[in-house]
């Protein structure tokens, strides 16, 4: 449950941390927003702040969102693999 | 009592700071229990009193008062809550000496058969039973200058890690909180649990999708089932009130830093109890009944949950930040612990331990296990913590029926 055994992706994208590595969110925890790859490669939105979450994957509507392998809520549309995923696309 | 420590002796990390150990330098009170302040408290009980608390205390500089919204009038459960919680504040082991106020003769009566045998320097007035408000005050400034000698008798002595009880308590949460703060604070409450501490987890609706971690974590299925009955009632509540929970909790500001649900926020919360078990479930200001980690209802606004954790005797509280919060409790040092870079930036002046080196690996958990554990040291053993020296936090008591 606890995120410490997570590691914190660091390098030339941007900085982020999967909690679990069933997750299908990570968290961005850096502030350069132009970026549009994440430090393990993946790719990510432009401009999603410190602390917000993007999409490891492409996620359906009504698909599950995972986080802390915990489901933090569903998709309420599709979801898009680097998109931002917060209260406008997230229940 | 003994001679005064001179520096109190942090913990060193694990298995350090056991029973027998100096942590801290305290008042030991004539129950046992250990103050971390020696407060000359001006308890108003109802708030009709409130003002003349507050010129009482005007001219005399150690003196804290107590006011709140605290009512005549209150029915039921509401009533015997509020009784309960302002005798548990009275006799608080960070108190010193109290002054309690009261508006009649009847019920100075009873705080007088309350106080009699408490143990420590109080007096309770009756406004009634002065003559004109300058009467009033000058009776109150009598009173506060002879407990304030006698409270000046109590001198700090070394007290181990053991004695102290902890409020932990999350604010402002956004994603580091699940990062650095509360993983941060877990670690240390692990460390003061196996010393023979205690600390005292709270906002039931902040539970809410932790429900998998409760069963895991209870010490007991006994103690699983109280905690998740708990969690049900506050699930219901929320739903009945016909009130969308969005926008509530998560916070407006908990959304903007990016968590999305509840059921999120909660479980970055959950991280400050560490790899601990729950040993037991609290009704609000219930006092633990020995060492280890317990889980109070209350509602999930700090300022309630703060009041009920003080009231169960917790001398001290730390307090998790993500955007920043300021919360706090007159009687309870309240330690402002944070990771989030630009919080700590913006608001420098009133947080006590950074955790941001947890985000960049320029700090291990073990580091900030050790800098939370120096600051409770030197808060426990006087010095000021930033939320003290801004004077942050209030008593709030939580009601459950309307009024007559």
């Amino acid at each position: 449950m606890t995120s410490m055994g997570a590691e914190i992706r660091q390098g030339v994208g941007r900085a982020h941390l999967t909690m679990h590595p069933g997750d299908n969110v990570t968290t961005l925890l850096d502030s350069r927003h132009e970026i549009t790859v994440l430090a393990d490669g993946g790719p990510v939105a432009k401009g999603i702040l410190f602390g917000h979450k993007a999409a490891l994957a492409a996620i359906a509507k009504g698909a599950d969102i995972l986080k802390y392998n915990v489901i933090i809520g569903r998709a309420t549309r599709d979801i898009e693999v680097g998109e931002h995923v917060h209260v406008h696309n997230c229940r | 009592m003994s001679t005064i420590a001179a520096e109190p002796r942090p913990v060193g990390g694990h298995g350090d700071g056991g029973p027998g150990l100096a942590f801290f330098s305290g008042y030991h009170r004539l129950d046992g229990r250990i103050g971390v302040r020696n407060y000359l408290l001006v308890l108003s009980t109802v708030a009709l009193t409130n003002r003349w608390a507050e010129l009482a205390v005007k001219d005399h500089e150690a003196a804290v008062a107590l006011t709140g919204d605290f009512l005549r009038g209150l029915r039921g459960k509401d009533r015997a809550l509020q009784e309960d919680v302002l005798a548990k504040l009275a006799l608080h082991p960070n108190v010193g000496a109290v002054l309690v106020m009261c508006f009649d003769r009847f019920s100075a009566e009873r705080w007088a058969d309350r106080l009699s045998d408490c143990g420590r320097p109080a007096t309770v007035l009756a406004f009634m039973a002065q003559k004109g408000m300058g009467g009033a005050l000058e009776r109150a400034r009598t009173a506060l200058l002879e407990l304030d000698g006698r409270r000046r008798e109590a001198l700090r002595a070394p007290a181990p890690l053991s004695a102290l009880t902890l409020a932990l308590e999350c604010g402002g949460s956004d994603a580091t909180s699940a990062i650095c703060a509360n993983p941060g604070i877990g670690r240390f409450v692990e460390i003061l649990i196996a010393a023979g501490g205690a600390a005292i987890i709270s906002e039931t609706a902040e539970f809410i999708g932790a429900e998998d971690v409760v069963r895991e974590r209870a010490v007991s299925s006994e103690v699983a089932e109280r905690i998740l009955a708990c969690i049900a009632a506050a699930d219901q509540r929320t739903a009945e009130d016909g009130e969308r929970y969005r926008g509530v909790n998560p916070t407006r500001e908990n959304i903007e830093a990016g968590l999305t649900t509840l059921v999120e926020k909660s479980m970055g919360a959950v991280c400050k109890i560490g790899g601990l078990a729950i040993d037991g479930c609290l009704d609000y200001a219930e006092r633990p009944s020995g060492n280890g980690l317990y889980f109070m209802d209350t509602p999930f606004f700090s300022p309630l949950s703060l009041t009920g954790m003080a009231a169960a005797g917790a001398q001290v509280t730390l307090f998790a930040l993500g955007v920043f919060n300021p919360s706090g409790n007159p009687i309870v040092p309240t330690i402002k612990v944070c990771g989030n870079a630009g919080t700590l930036e913006t608001w420098a002046d009133s947080i006590d331990v950074s955790l941001s080196g947890l985000v960049d690996r320029t700090m291990t958990l073990d580091e900030a296990q050790e800098k939370i554990a120096a600051k409770v040291a030197s808060v426990a053993s006087g010095s000021l913590s930033r939320a003290e020296y801004w004077g942050e936090g209030q008593v709030i008591i939580p009601k459950t029926t309307a009024m007559i």
